[in-house]
């Protein structure tokens, strides 16, 4: 069972791509686990649709080395086990859904039609006939790239911002897809600015900054690591740090800004406000918080800027 | 990469640019038979004269009005026709001037530029990571219908033939046969370099250019006036577009298969460049 655990669908080792003498991606080694939903984080220009490109054979790498279910990415084989969606759907405008389909099914040699149909009605398409792709909208677009991408039953799916322009309903209906395509053992890479999505279906989070994976991490420990915290809103913070550390030594502060102080391990939060409001602290707000993927990427993010200055 | 060809020919069935490129093709030679019944054959004269198309002179310059006389003119006047026959009116309709080419030419970029248009070649390149043989089907694809285009052409040609009235002899089927099967080559190598361009820019508007520029020899010629200045043009008689209007009509000796070599040497050329342009490209 351990050893299964071990198994990687996707592995780079020291992939790196420059444009221009540029780094898009430096030096990135990622590993995503068999079976895993695998959210890949970063901001806009980070490099995450240049690391997806390059695992799709899209984009040659200047460096390092891409191996897929333990091959060499550039096989011909491996390459059928991996379904994708980059940017957009990839449609030809003047074709119906069904059409679209079937170019795809005959691009990959598929005998019959089954599975266009299949694909179809998986992603909700069935219904949309003679209706020309270019007259589709976002949503419908999006999820037709999804069918694509499923056609010829990949084992891996690389999805580039696969809910884009999806209206709440259609976020929903995807998120299932993707559970439901995972619980049949495919192993998923998910790149999206929706990290409250992600949040939902991930199992694994990958990080990306400037072209470098700066963090790989697991559900459970990012749930670990996302700490629970009290949050208060004060006059002047600088006053206020003192009295905290004097009266609850086994607290945690971490000042945000002039105003607002950021507490862990905090146990008793009534005696923490009797306390200010004793010293003469005025007290604006203050409450419980949970991190959420979103503040724990933007925490990360913020806490390697400053690590960034403090280098030079 | 036939797989790619079954996905290429599925495209082709359904592109309207295809059949609009064909049509306007037909409808150019259409006319030029119109044309050439009306100034070139005694009753098309007539039928000129008729509709205020036509204008008799006598020898020494002067308008004739004389309805006899102007009709034993018309019926005695310059035969246009004289050492014509089909396959040289298919030549002067559908190849020498560009038409074939220009028309099939921008069918190849916009089919060639319609996998970038849309993102589809994401979707091809992440299924067939060896570049060459997307190179290959298309080149197999377009290759069909230039072989559609032409013996299609030819057809309609003996269609408006046989409308216009039998006004040129049909020649022989072994000329025709030589004639087509040397051509075929040829503007296969002129799609060649369409997709070559098309995989270099990506960009409809300049495959659609080339082909214009390319097919009616506007390019050749341009370049060549150019290069005439300092004594070097020479090699204009190894151009593709020099082949496709001064090649031979019948087969009379080894010479005559210099267009045939010629084309497949570009052929060639143009293939390769297209593949390594598209191995080197990320997509």
């Amino acid at each position: 069972m351990e050893k299964a655990q071990e198994r990687f669908a996707v592995e780079t080792l020291s992939l790196s791509k420059t444009y221009s003498g540029k780094a898009a991606v430096d030096h990135l080694n990622m590993k995503v686990r068999e079976g895993a939903i695998y959210g890949f984080i970063g901001r806009n220009g980070a490099g995450k649709s240049t690391t997806l490109k390059m695992l799709c054979g899209l984009a040659k790498p200047t460096g390092g080395d891409i191996r897929l279910f333990g091959k060499p990415a550039g096989d011909v084989y491996t390459a059928r086990r991996i379904g994708c969606l980059i940017e957009t759907a990839g449609l030809y405008p003047q074709m119906t859904a069904r059409q679209n389909l079937v170019m795809k099914a005959k691009c990959i040699g598929l005998p019959d039609e089954k599975s266009v149909d299949e694909a179809l009605d998986i992603t909700g398409l069935t219904d949309t006939g003679s209706k020309k792709t270019k007259h589709f909208s976002m949503g419908m677009k999006q999820r037709l790239g999804i069918a694509l991408a499923l056609l010829g039953n990949p084992d891996l799916l690389i999805l580039d911002e696969p809910i884009n322009g999806l209206d709440p309903e259609g976020t929903r209906e995807v998120r299932k897809l993707l559970l439901s395509l995972n619980e049949e053992g495919k192993t998923l890479i998910i790149s999206s600015h929706i990290l409250g999505e992600l949040n939902k279906i991930s199992t694994h989070y990958g990080i990306i900054k400037e072209g470098r994976l700066v963090e790989q991490i697991d559900a459970e420990s990012l749930e670990r690591n996302c700490k629970d915290y009290f949050q208060i809103e004060v006059d002047d913070s600088r006053h206020a740090l003192p009295v905290i550390s004097e009266n609850l030594p086994g607290v945690q502060a971490e000042v945000l800004d002039v105003h607002r102080i950021r507490l862990y391990h905090l146990e008793d939060s009534a005696r923490l406000n009797q306390i200010l409001v004793e010293k003469g602290i005025q007290v604006y707000a203050s409450g419980f918080h949970h991190m959420d993927l979103e503040e724990y990427f933007l925490d990360r993010m913020a806490g390697m800027a400053a690590d960034d200055q403090k280098a030079s | 990469m036939f797989n790619l060809l079954r996905m290429d020919l599925y495209r082709m069935k359904r592109s309207k640019s295809v059949y609009v490129c064909f049509f306007t093709m037909l409808a150019v030679i259409f006319l030029c038979y119109l044309l050439v019944y009306l100034l070139g054959t005694p009753e098309g004269r007539k039928v000129a004269d008729r509709i205020g198309m036509l204008t008799v002179y006598d020898s020494e310059g002067h308008v004739v009005s004389d309805p006899e006389m102007k009709m034993v003119m018309m019926e005695e006047g310059e035969d246009l026709l004289e050492d014509a026959n089909l396959l040289e009116m298919f030549r002067d309709s559908d190849m020498r001037g560009g038409l074939h080419n220009i028309l099939f030419g921008i069918a190849v970029a916009l089919f060639v530029c319609g996998d970038y248009k849309g993102g589809s070649m994401k979707n091809i390149m992440a299924l067939h990571r060896n570049r060459w043989p997307y190179i290959g089907s298309k080149l197999i694809a377009v290759g069909i219908l230039d072989f559609l285009y032409l013996v299609l052409g030819f057809g309609f040609n003996c269609l408006m033939n046989l409308l216009f009235g039998n006004m040129l002899p049909f020649g022989s089927w072994g000329d025709i046969l030589f004639y087509l099967a040397w051509i075929w080559p040829v503007t296969m190598a002129f799609a060649a370099l369409i997709i070559a361009l098309c995989v270099f820019t990506r960009s409809i508007t300049i495959g659609v250019l080339g082909a214009v520029l390319g097919g009616s020899g506007l390019a050749v010629m341009m370049v060549s006036t150019f290069l005439g200045y300092f004594h070097l043009n020479g090699w204009v008689k190894y151009t593709l577009y020099h082949a496709i209007n001064n090649g031979p009509s019948s087969y009379a000796s080894p010479e005559d298969l210099r267009c045939l070599a010629i084309g497949l040497v570009f052929l060639v050329v143009y293939s390769v460049v297209s593949i390594v342009l598209l191995i080197r490209q990320d997509i």
